[in-house]
């Protein structure tokens, strides 16, 4: 009886989850696994083929490399000014914390293609930022922010910006004061106080912001190719320019290639940052 | 010691302010575009019109791709929560390895990078010849079902046990306790989640752009399409007013129902 | 384990013979249930006479909660079978089994009224609109709460709530009501006080009940009889006063108040009584154990007397005298060890700390325990 219930409720999310989530990675999977074909989806032949090529192409390793720099630069801006934020909005009474968090979530409902688009319009050649510098009579001729490598990494760096700020705020804001007041009670000064157990203490927030930062940065296609066109090309565009060529099993192959970067991102932050030993430290 | 502690609080202030400034002003440069009277946005703008909003509901595929997106949206969201909150319901007392795995695959698609899980659903659709909107329609539940399962969990677990066996206790038959006695108390964890799959759905880029297809766009790929192709004109603007005004009365109607501490912590 | 205790087997004939007036409402029968690898209940009999009210008494993780449940059909038993009003329910789940239950924490509906929660039953048994409004009704009168039959009850009191989630409890007749220590989360004042109302309640509709209980006076005041549990087993059965003042060991002896423990040799037997030698004295106890046996013996301190040198009994010395108001407390040391002895009425300078005194007691005041040495 109990269990016929169990079934009633667990059977349509589970099979929803499998048939149309774990079903179509396990199939994208195996058809990396093949050549392509012009005819068919994918040849017939099993190869590993699509991994070497891209692993062994200086093209491929080009892209991936700057996929991770543009990447690090995100996720190094996103600390560096998302950790202030972050304390800044702990400190806030409730009533204003929720109201500054509500601000934050706002953004990330917006879709990022019109976030994206507020970008283009503030650096595109008759953007708000050009026609503003040469109102000022500082530049007399537009400036090309848009199409480079720093439109991609500032836009995209805001976009996720809140990710970091909202994960980082909410474990400060549970952390029990009195740590740190214990830590000023045994001498430290405000700022050992804050390198030796504010710091460790906000690890999981750290933790949580900055894998949705880099795992967002992976993925966000839109956002790349309206700011940085197409020059400034990185892992996804690949992706997309295989499938759009109907080259599935190297499409496939690629989306592996992220998903593996992924993977060894997290385990690596998983690894450095430890927060499941601190985790729940404020309740 | 009190210098440094001021130069602290000083770095956290101005941080702030930019970092507010950098998320908020791309939004807002837009809406205030999408007002403009000129064919070129000007700042500060030289007038008001609303020109632009009756371009955007003039062109039929702008119009075809908003009307498209809500629907999607609200048949995602209604799909998604319902499975979620079962997913939630069945797990919301189960401990072990077995559970933690459930539960760990059912958050999966908040982290998972979208992108791939379109292109995978891309080349299922294609091998076994879904039609475009029911694969749009599945791969938007995949997205959105993370959010009804994780606030209805969330509900769910605060619940005194006690209650549903109360029910039981009183002659009321699983299904019966359910819509007497769980729903009716988890409701605002359905509802936020509802909302927020909605929201997710009404602007989701990364499988919509492989799983759009022909006459059968959403709102956020028509918008991204006709940015490449056509360029950025104040049409857009609009567009994308109108998508910021419904998410502002979505969050308007999160907060008169369920209250702001449930937004905030739903993410 | 549910045989009878040594000595009282003519209180277990006279349980016998109402047993069968009136026919058992709920029966276990070798009941058991493991969590894991942890036995919850062990082995457990009972039968609960109609319009009793039974409760299971013992330190937390007893198993008494289990045993509730496992009548409620919240757990299901590893052996054993369960009956209610003779109808074998062992694997019928609870919501089709004849019970009605009062939860530690009330478990009333935050979404419903006080009367919608009284109601709520009669609606899941398709009790017809207008007897329902009647039974919701005379169940809140018997509480003394129609007048808040509109509230919800975040609105109402502690004690409050709990007379809801009695009246939602018994307006359904049930064939049994379990009770999970309901009156836990009241203060001291307000519980003895629903004890009373509790009882005159239960037996004005003569319902059956089973009640789970870690407070001995709570026990003591509510049951028709006790069921003493330990580590998944009932340790003893019997009425209030049998399990008293004839603990069949030293466990349940100090679950139920303070006991004097005093270890001895018999050294003879009598008729009905054995006699036992003890560091201080010699003893003479009801009961049937064979000479040279070494035996504990269990003395409740309201029944030790003390009395001036001169008298017989067994030597103590006073060492501490704590005054509590009806009565005053002597802590004792004796041959046998520290003793405890409460005493109504005594006087400020009857007394004084370091007094010579011997102590004594009714011969059937003393009980000899089961298990030498616990």
């Amino acid at each position: 009886m109990k269990s016929a219930w169990g079934w009633f409720l667990l059977a349509p999310p589970l099979v929803l989850a499998l048939v149309f989530f774990v079903v179509p990675l396990v199939y994208l999977f195996w058809v990396s696994l093949h050549a392509s074909s012009t005819s068919e989806l994918y040849g017939a032949a099993l190869t590993l083929r699509n991994y070497s090529d891209v692993l062994a192409d200086s093209f491929y390793l080009t892209i991936v490399r700057r996929t991770l720099g543009v990447a690090a630069v995100i996720l190094g801006l996103c600390l560096l000014i998302g950790y202030p934020v972050a304390y800044f909005v702990a400190l806030l009474p409730v009533r204003r914390r929720m109201l500054a968090i509500l601000l934050l979530l706002f953004p990330l409902m917006v879709s990022n293609v019109v976030r994206a688009y507020g970008w283009v319009s503030l650096l595109e050649r008759r953007g708000v930022v050009n026609s503003t510098l040469r109102d000022l009579h500082l530049i007399d001729a537009p400036l090309d922010l848009l199409y480079t490598p720093s439109a991609v990494v500032i836009a995209l760096m805001t976009i996720l910006l809140p990710y970091m700020v909202i994960s980082i705020a909410n474990t400060l804001a549970a952390l029990d004061r009195r740590y740190q007041e214990a830590a000023q009670a045994l001498g430290a000064s405000p700022l050992r106080t804050f390198l030796h157990v504010t710091l460790p203490l906000s690890t999981p927030g750290i933790a949580s912001g900055t894998l949705l930062v880099f795992l967002l940065t992976l993925s966000a296609y839109v956002t790349i190719t309206l700011l940085g066109g197409p020059r400034s090309k990185l892992l996804v565009s690949l992706i997309y320019d295989s499938v759009t060529a109907f080259q599935w099993p190297r499409a496939a192959a690629l989306a592996f290639v992220l998903l593996a970067l992924a993977l060894a991102f997290t385990g690596l932050i998983l690894a450095l940052l430890r927060p499941g030993r601190v985790q729940g430290a404020g309740r | 010691m009190k210098a440094a502690l001021s130069a602290g609080s000083m770095l956290r202030g101005t941080a702030t302010t930019i970092a507010f400034a950098l998320i908020v002003v791309p939004i807002l440069i837009v809406v205030v575009a999408a007002f403009s009277p000129n064919d070129y946005f000007q700042f500060p703008p030289p007038g008001f019109s609303l020109r632009w909003f009756v371009e955007f509901f003039g062109l039929q595929t702008m119009r075809d791709a908003f009307v498209l997106s809500i629907e999607l949206a609200l048949a995602s969201a209604t799909i998604a929560t319902i499975l979620g909150t079962l997913a939630a319901l069945f797990l919301a007392r189960r401990h072990g390895a077995i559970a933690a795995l459930l539960q760990s695959l059912f958050l999966a698609p908040l982290v998972f990078p979208t992108l791939i899980l379109g292109v995978a659903l891309l080349l299922l659709y294609k091998t076994i010849g879904m039609p475009v909107f029911p694969g749009l329609l599945l791969a938007h539940c995949i997205v959105g079902m993370p959010y009804g399962f994780r606030t209805v969990l969330a509900s769910a677990q605060a619940l005194d046990p006690a209650l549903e066996e109360a029910g039981q206790s009183l002659g009321a038959d699983p299904l019966r306790t359910l819509f007497l006695v769980t729903l009716p108390l988890i409701w605002p964890g359905v509802l936020s989640g509802w909302l927020f799959a909605f929201i997710v759905s009404f602007g989701e880029l990364n499988t919509a752009l492989f799983l759009t297809g022909p006459g059968v766009t959403t709102l956020p790929i028509e918008i991204f399409s006709y940015l490449q192709f056509t360029g950025s004109q104040l049409v857009i603007a609009a567009a994308s007013s109108v998508q910021i005004a419904l998410i502002v009365i979505l969050v308007a109607v999160i907060e008169r129902v369920v209250g702001i501490a449930r937004i905030t912590r739903a993410r | 384990m549910s045989a009878p205790g040594p000595s009282p087997q003519l209180a277990s004939r006279t349980r016998g013979e109402r047993a069968e007036q009136h026919p058992a409402d709920v029966q276990l029968v070798g009941v058991r249930k493991r969590f894991g690898g942890v036995v919850a209940v062990n082995d457990v009999s009972v039968e609960i006479p109609r319009g009793t009210i039974f409760s299971l008494l013992g330190p937390s993780g007893c198993g008494k909660t289990t045993t509730l449940r496992l009548v409620a059909g919240f757990e299901q038993p590893d052996a054993g079978e369960v009956y209610i009003r003779g109808a074998r329910v062992t694997s019928m789940p609870p919501y089709r089994r004849d019970f009605s239950m009062v939860f530690q924490s009330y478990a009333l509906f935050p979404h419903l009224t006080v009367a919608q929660n009284v109601a709520f039953g009669l609606r899941m048994r398709r009790v017809a609109r207008g007897d329902r409004a009647r039974g919701v009704d005379e169940a809140l009168e018997l509480v003394k709460l129609r007048a808040l039959a509109d509230r919800y009850p975040r609105q109402l009191s502690g004690g409050q709530q709990q007379r809801v989630a009695l009246a939602r409890a018994i307006v359904v007749k049930p064939a049994v009501l379990l009770l999970d220590e309901p009156l836990g989360a009241l203060d001291k004042l307000l519980r003895e006080e629903m004890q009373v109302e509790l009882r005159s309640l239960q037996q004005r509709l003569g319902i059956t009940a089973v009640f789970v209980t870690h407070d001995q006076e709570e026990a003591l005041t509510l049951s028709d009889r006790v069921a003493v549990m330990r580590n998944g087993v009932i340790e003893q059965i019997g009425a209030p006063r049998e399990i008293y003042d004839r603990p069949r060991n030293a466990f349940v002896a100090s679950f139920l108040g303070a006991s004097n423990f005093i270890d001895g040799v018999v050294v003879a037997r009598e008729a009905a009584s054995i006699v036992v030698e003890t560091p201080g004295t010699r003893i003479s106890v009801p009961g049937d154990k064979a000479a040279g046996e070494r035996v504990r013996i269990a003395v409740r301190p309201e029944r030790l007397r003390m009395a001036r040198t001169d008298a017989h009994g067994l030597p103590a010395t006073i060492r501490d005298i704590v005054y509590r108001g009806p009565v005053t407390h002597f802590y004792l040391d004796s041959a046998s060890g520290p003793l405890l002895a409460y005493q109504q009425n005594a006087r400020a300078g009857d007394w004084t700390i370091g007094d010579e005194v011997r102590c004594a007691w009714d011969a059937d005041s003393a009980v000899v325990l089961d298990g030498a040495r616990e």
